[in-house]
């Protein structure tokens, strides 16, 4: 199979705007995706799209994808519209790679957007729990915090995991959020207001779930045969892997990991021919606090159970051995959903081309991404590795 | 001759005492009630009646798969037309070809009830179930209301049975505009015209007791009780002393329980051991049945009647959803009648599935199997209602899916776990089910749990039953 490479991704602000529309959005994305470019890509040169979108509100429930493609010039484009809950576009990225591996294009689209801002709390909590199990789980009075929140309650109880430990990866990821400009809360929190905000599902307060947020990204992947054209600093698809499981919590053997995401990794490491401690830096699926000490386990950046202290000992802060989520991550850079996935290769691509601004790493080598849909219902998982430096 | 040979009783775990009525509104006009009984916000006349009927049927040492005729009355059912007798009795996990009928319309449907089971015995049914469940509704600022108990009560009938119904008799006179309720009121009215509706109530139950062929002279007597006044005004006409009616009252710690009002009170006299009861109730309109019962020694009961948390005024009425604001815009979960009709069983009666190829649980049953991934038919298995919390969260104000936003304005917090039910033979299966019956706290990873049968919420219109959580009974 040919290799496929990363040569630009771009987002749009994440956060609330009453002045865009989903398509304005994307458009946002798109042209900061081409602009990244190092040698340029004409709109001509893509051969394929796969959008990404939950369809948060309805707005566009069929055909999503073609209504953003057109909007930005792509019109005649083959466009697909993936949809995986929250990891929608995490997928549209996985599908990207397959067109380009399969030979099929040499230049594909990847990007996903999400309006959630614009109606009323109740219908946005409507749209966020039709991601849960509807019939069983959702019934049991439950969207994903409650979900979320049980995890904790069975990790707590389990691995002695704390209600303090869960703050600080508020904190760290808000201190690299506010470095973002893109960052919907782009602002710093002390542990202390992370610890006394107002209960939403216990144990998890507010500051231990995302916002809800506007928002789009966009991500161009193409082929070996094409690469050179776009850049000379290839940043190369090292590892893609995937998972499923049941939607529901309650009809998995465990609820202290997520089995998804542990299938996706390993699918991503094999293929990259690394172990989790060769990655540098990752961008991982941080909905809720727990859901990012959970990523630390399943995707093997510490052992089972040691999720708390790992983040307790400052290892995934900016300027630690394993930084996680630089760019704020969904707590602090914000979560809209179709949008998310490709938004963390936006920042995978930013710190491997050097262009994270204050963040930005001292010259990584390789980034994960790690995108979960439900509660782990989907889960994807891609390894880039910076080419040139590897070679070296 | 026909008897009862178990009863059980159930009232809900709220209380309110007469002085937060006071101070709230300067006076408490239902008499003689010192603290009432308050459904929960997830209760109604069908939950109480399921509770009441499974633990008679507990007491009876039988199963819903035994009845072959089922009674189930109340003044307040949640829908004024459909016969809940199909969905009481699927709960119960009665034979879809036993009798069933539904007495409303009046606080005597209770008695008229238990009367309609002795004929269906006397003329051959095997095993009758009376159910009688009520909460009375009426304006905040009316008698009606403030007296307005909740309880249910449940009796099993068979000839010969230990308590034997000796005698009875029934009486009625018209008596217009003592108590009604309007076609498509959701509270009960009354004129308050005091002495018509004294003697509306005297000239009934009066008519009843002199129509029994024998004369009573019973230990304990259940008598209507609208509030804690009245029954002991008709003493002298139901030729009793106020000791025997004070010994069974319920009225003066739940409340008026309308059509359960007598049963209950029956219930508890029966429970108790009183060997000798007369039961005379009242229902508007006006009439009145008297039952003669007597009994060797206490029978097979389970009443527990005990209260647990007392409501202030404010909670009270969150509780009862008068001051909250119905279900917010914006839709809930989509789940069609259709679909829900079709999880009954799991709803209702916990059926779960067992893979013929590895012998593992699944629930709900249907699919591959979640161990060994087999797609041959599960095997249906009733689970048995108890188990152990596995993840648990308690969903505060704002986490709630819209459809559960009304609930959780009526009765605050609520616990959603993750809790491994049990299997006759001891395995378990992984189900979500919210907490109800107990603050939310007090569910934690590990702790053991029972089922019950609450609301789950309304959609189109129509409620969904299903089963909750509490703690275990000790």
């Amino acid at each position: 199979m040919r290799d496929a490479y990363l040569i630009g991704a771009g987002q749009s602000p994440y956060g609330a705007f009453p002045d865009e529309s989903y398509r304005s959005l994307f458009r946002t994305a798109y042209e900061a995706a081409v602009e990244s470019v190092p040698n340029g890509l004409e709109s001509d040169d893509v051969d394929e799209a796969f959008v990404g979108t939950l369809g948060v509100g309805g707005r566009q429930l069929g055909l999503p994808g073609p209504a953003v493609t057109e909007h930005v010039g792509l019109d005649g484009v083959p466009c697909t519209r993936v949809e995986n809950a929250c990891a929608a576009s995490g997928f549209a990225v996985r599908q990207a790679i397959q067109a380009v591996k399969s030979g099929m294009a040499d230049v594909v689209l990847a990007g996903g957007f999400e309006v959630m801002t614009d109606m009323s709390s109740d219908a946005t909590k409507y749209w966020l729990g039709v991601s849960g199990e509807t019939e069983w789980e959702r019934l049991s009075g439950t969207t994903f915090s409650g979900v979320y929140a049980q995890m904790a309650s069975a990790h707590m109880d389990a691995y002695g995991t704390t209600r303090e430990q869960l703050s600080r990866v508020a904190v760290k990821n808000h201190a690299n959020g506010a470095k973002n400009p893109h960052a919907q809360l782009g602002f710093e929190c002390s542990l202390e207001d992370a610890q006394s905000a107002p209960v939403v599902a216990d144990p998890l307060n507010l500051y231990h779930c995302c916002p809800t947020s506007d928002g789009a990204a966009c991500a161009l992947i193409v082929s070996e045969d094409v690469v050179d054209d776009y850049t000379d600093e290839p940043i190369r698809v090292a590892g893609v892997g995937a998972g499923s499981d049941t939607v529901g919590l309650f009809q998995r053997d465990s609820y202290t990991g997520v089995p998804a995401s542990q299938q996706a990794a390993e699918a991503a490491y094999e293929m990259a021919e690394i172990e989790p401690g060769a990655v540098d830096f990752a961008e991982v699926h941080d909905c809720f606090a727990i859901a990012e000490l959970l990523a630390y386990e399943d995707l093997g950046f510490c052992e089972k159970g040691d999720a708390g202290a790992f983040v307790e000992s400052g290892a995934t802060r900016l300027e630690g051995e394993l930084p996680v989520n630089t760019s704020g991550g969904l707590k602090s850079k914000g979560h809209p959903i179709g949008a998310t996935g490709a938004g963390q290769v936006v920042e995978a691509f930013k710190q491997l081309s050097g262009t994270a601004g204050d963040r930005q790493l001292e010259n990584p080598t390789r980034g994960l991404t790690h995108n979960v849909g439900g509660s782990g219902g989907a889960a994807v998982v891609h390894v880039f590795e910076k080419e040139t430096e590897v070679n070296a | 001759m026909t008897g009862i040979t178990a009863v059980g009783a159930y009232a809900p775990r709220f209380r309110i005492t007469s002085e937060a009525f006071t101070e709230a509104w300067g006076q408490f006009q239902a008499a003689g009630i010192a603290e009432k009984a308050v459904p929960a916000a997830d209760e109604d006349a069908l939950t109480m009646a399921y509770e009441a009927a499974t633990r008679a049927l507990e007491a009876a040492d039988c199963t819903g798969k035994d009845i072959s005729w089922l009674g189930f009355a109340t003044s307040n059912p949640p829908l004024a037309e459909e016969d809940l007798t199909a969905r009481l009795g699927a709960l119960l996990a009665l034979p879809a070809d036993s009798t069933r009928h539904v007495f409303t319309g009046s606080t005597r449907a209770g008695t008229r009830a238990l009367w309609a089971g002795m004929d269906a015995v006397d003329a051959g049914s095997k095993r009758g179930l009376i159910v009688a469940a009520d909460a009375p509704r009426g304006e905040p600022d009316d008698a009606i209301d403030q007296a307005a108990g909740a309880g249910a009560a449940a009796f099993v009938l068979e000839t010969d049975g230990e308590a034997t119904i000796v005698d009875r008799a029934e009486y009625a006179a018209a008596y217009p505009g003592t108590r009604f309720r309007e076609t498509g009121s959701e509270t009960t009215d009354g004129l308050g015209i005091t002495q018509y509706d004294r003697q509306a109530f005297a000239e009934t139950i009066g008519g009843a007791v002199d129509g029994l062929e024998r004369d009573p002279e019973p230990d304990a007597a259940a008598i209507q009780a609208p509030d804690g006044k009245l029954p002991y005004r008709v003493a002298g006409p139901a030729g009793v002393s106020t000791d025997e009616i004070q010994a069974v009252a319920t009225v003066h710690d739940l409340g008026d329980l309308g059509a359960a009002s007598v049963p209950v009170s029956l219930a508890r006299a029966l429970a108790d051991g009183h060997e000798s009861v007369l039961a005379v109730s009242h229902g508007s309109g006006a009439g009145a049945d008297a039952f003669v019962l007597d009994s060797s020694g206490p029978i097979p009961a389970a009443v527990d009647l005990e209260g647990g948390d007392t409501l202030s005024y404010a909670e009270y009425l969150r509780q009862r959803g008068v001051v909250t604001s119905g279900q917010p815009a914006g839709g809930g979960a989509y789940v069609s009648v259709p679909t829900w009709q079709r999880s009954l069983p799991q709803r209702y009666r916990l059926e779960a599935g067992r893979c013929p190829d590895c012998g593992s649980l699944s629930f709900p049953p249907g699919g591959a199997c979640d161990d060994c991934g087999s797609l041959a038919e599960p095997t249906p298995v009733e689970l048995a209602g108890t188990g152990t919390i596995e993840a648990v969260t308690t969903i505060s104000q704002g986490g709630a899916p819209p459809e559960f936003a009304e609930q959780q304005a009526q009765s605050g917090d609520y616990a959603a776990a993750i809790v491994a039910l049990e299997s006759d033979t001891g395995d378990t299966v992984s189900v979500p089910a919210m907490g109800t019956d107990a603050e939310p706290s007090v569910f934690s990873v590990g702790d053991r749990v029972e089922t019950t049968i609450r609301r789950i919420y309304t959609q189109e219109g129509v409620t969904r039953y299903g089963f909750k959580i509490r703690p275990a009974a000790e």
